[in-house]
């Protein structure tokens, strides 16, 4: 009688404690569960630090540039093997993108202020529309609006059309503005996606070069 | 001395420990939060009437509701900036249903952070949109589009067209 009341003793115990591990456990599941919802819900485009893993493609920073042939808005063919030897900003942009004009302004003061040293700077308008090549409409509303938009810019520099179609190659350009740094041996030293500063670009561009490593 | 415990008993303690055990086993799967990939996923939802009824031939004022998920943003209506794409509500010709007009909130004041000076016309958060709607004697799967194009602090989407599907019966 004893040795039962000893062994129901010693069940009810463990019954209890497993009760409360089992109510404890389900409290912390459901406030995790809340807070890993609202995590999800919580949207934010964050840009990639130097070297980050674009969202959607391999960081392309160690490896050499892929190589690419666009046009520019009069129709002329330009490969980036073109610039061999130099050290490039290859800056993805778009029309309609806020960040991609704020930060214009940045290139062409960097441009003026390293293109005697070396620094070529590439703009490549990815309007993101996925245009096929028969739709001329399209073309022709894309090009007006890139034109304009490098004439009110004052953009010194080349620009190409058409970074939709380097998407695969390019980490999948998903938002604007991107930028990619490459060194004169045509290897990746940096990728940023999204707006930084003057700064940073500068900082970017000064690493490209070979400086201040 | 305690006497040797009986098969039963040692079955069910057996039983408590595996129950704890798968108690304490499903931890993981349920804190995880899910793996979503941000750049991806929708910046704007639709989120309701699924369903309305107008009279049949008379412009009926319907109110849609809208969601842009948390810390994007998209240009207004109106935008500041003759280069933004600004939220446009429309309607296929072809559904029997006509967009007699449609009024748009006034946005919000928002400055990116590299340019506060700069103020832009946004949307955040739930928004909704007044479509005056002029439909058919019928039933009508309308499959209007809401176009938009949306960003963050430092960097924008590609422009987007969802389908905002609304089942349309002029009566």
């Amino acid at each position: 009688m004893k040795r039962n009341t000893i062994v129901i003793g010693i069940t009810l115990l463990i019954l209890a404690g497993f009760g409360w591990a089992g109510w404890a456990n389900w409290m912390y599941r459901k406030q995790a569960a809340e807070h890993a919802l609202a995590s999800a819900s919580h949207a934010e485009l964050i840009p990639a630090a130097p070297g980050d893993v674009p969202e959607g493609g391999a960081s392309l920073t160690g490896k050499p540039v892929p190589n690419f042939t666009l046009e520019d808005l009069s129709g002329n063919k330009v490969s980036l093997a073109s610039y061999k030897g130099k050290p490039l900003l290859i800056n993805f942009w778009a029309t309609w993108c806020g960040p991609c004009k704020i930060e214009t302004p940045w290139l062409v003061d960097l441009q003026n202020e390293y293109g005697s040293k070396g620094l070529q700077i590439i703009g490549i308008s990815t309007e993101g529309d996925d245009l096929k090549p028969e739709d001329k409409d399209g073309w022709a509303h894309d090009k007006a609006a890139i034109a304009k938009f490098v004439k009110e810019e004052h953009m010194q520099y080349p620009v190409l059309i058409n970074g939709d179609s380097l998407a695969t190659e390019y980490g999948g350009l998903d938002a604007m503005p991107t930028s990619v740094y490459v060194d004169k041996d045509g290897k990746v030293v940096a990728m940023q996606l999204g707006i930084s500063s003057k700064d940073d670009m500068e900082a970017h561009i000064r690493k490209a070069m070979g400086e201040g490593q | 001395m305690i006497a040797p415990t009986s098969p039963n008993r040692l079955h069910a303690f057996g039983a408590l420990v595996l129950a704890a055990g798968a108690a304490f086993g499903q931890q993981d799967s349920m804190t995880s939060p899910p793996r979503q990939s941000v750049l991806k996923s929708q910046a704007v939802e639709y989120l309701y009437p699924e369903q309305v009824s107008v009279p049949s031939g008379k412009a009926t004022l319907v109110t849609l509701h809208f969601r842009i998920q948390q810390n994007l943003h998209i240009n207004s209506h109106t935008p500041r900036a003759e280069y933004l794409i600004p939220t446009v509500f429309s309607i296929p010709d072809t559904s029997g249903v006509k967009l007699a007009n449609a009024t748009y909130p006034a946005g919000s004041d928002f400055a990116l952070p590299s340019d506060p000076d700069q103020k832009l016309s946004v949307y955040t958060g739930d928004f909704t949109i007044q479509a005056k709607l002029v439909s058919t004697p019928g039933n009508h799967l309308v499959e209007a589009k809401l176009r938009y194009q949306a960003c963050d602090q430092t960097q924008c989407l590609p422009p987007k067209t969802i389908t905002v599907p609304i089942d349309v019966i002029g009566k």
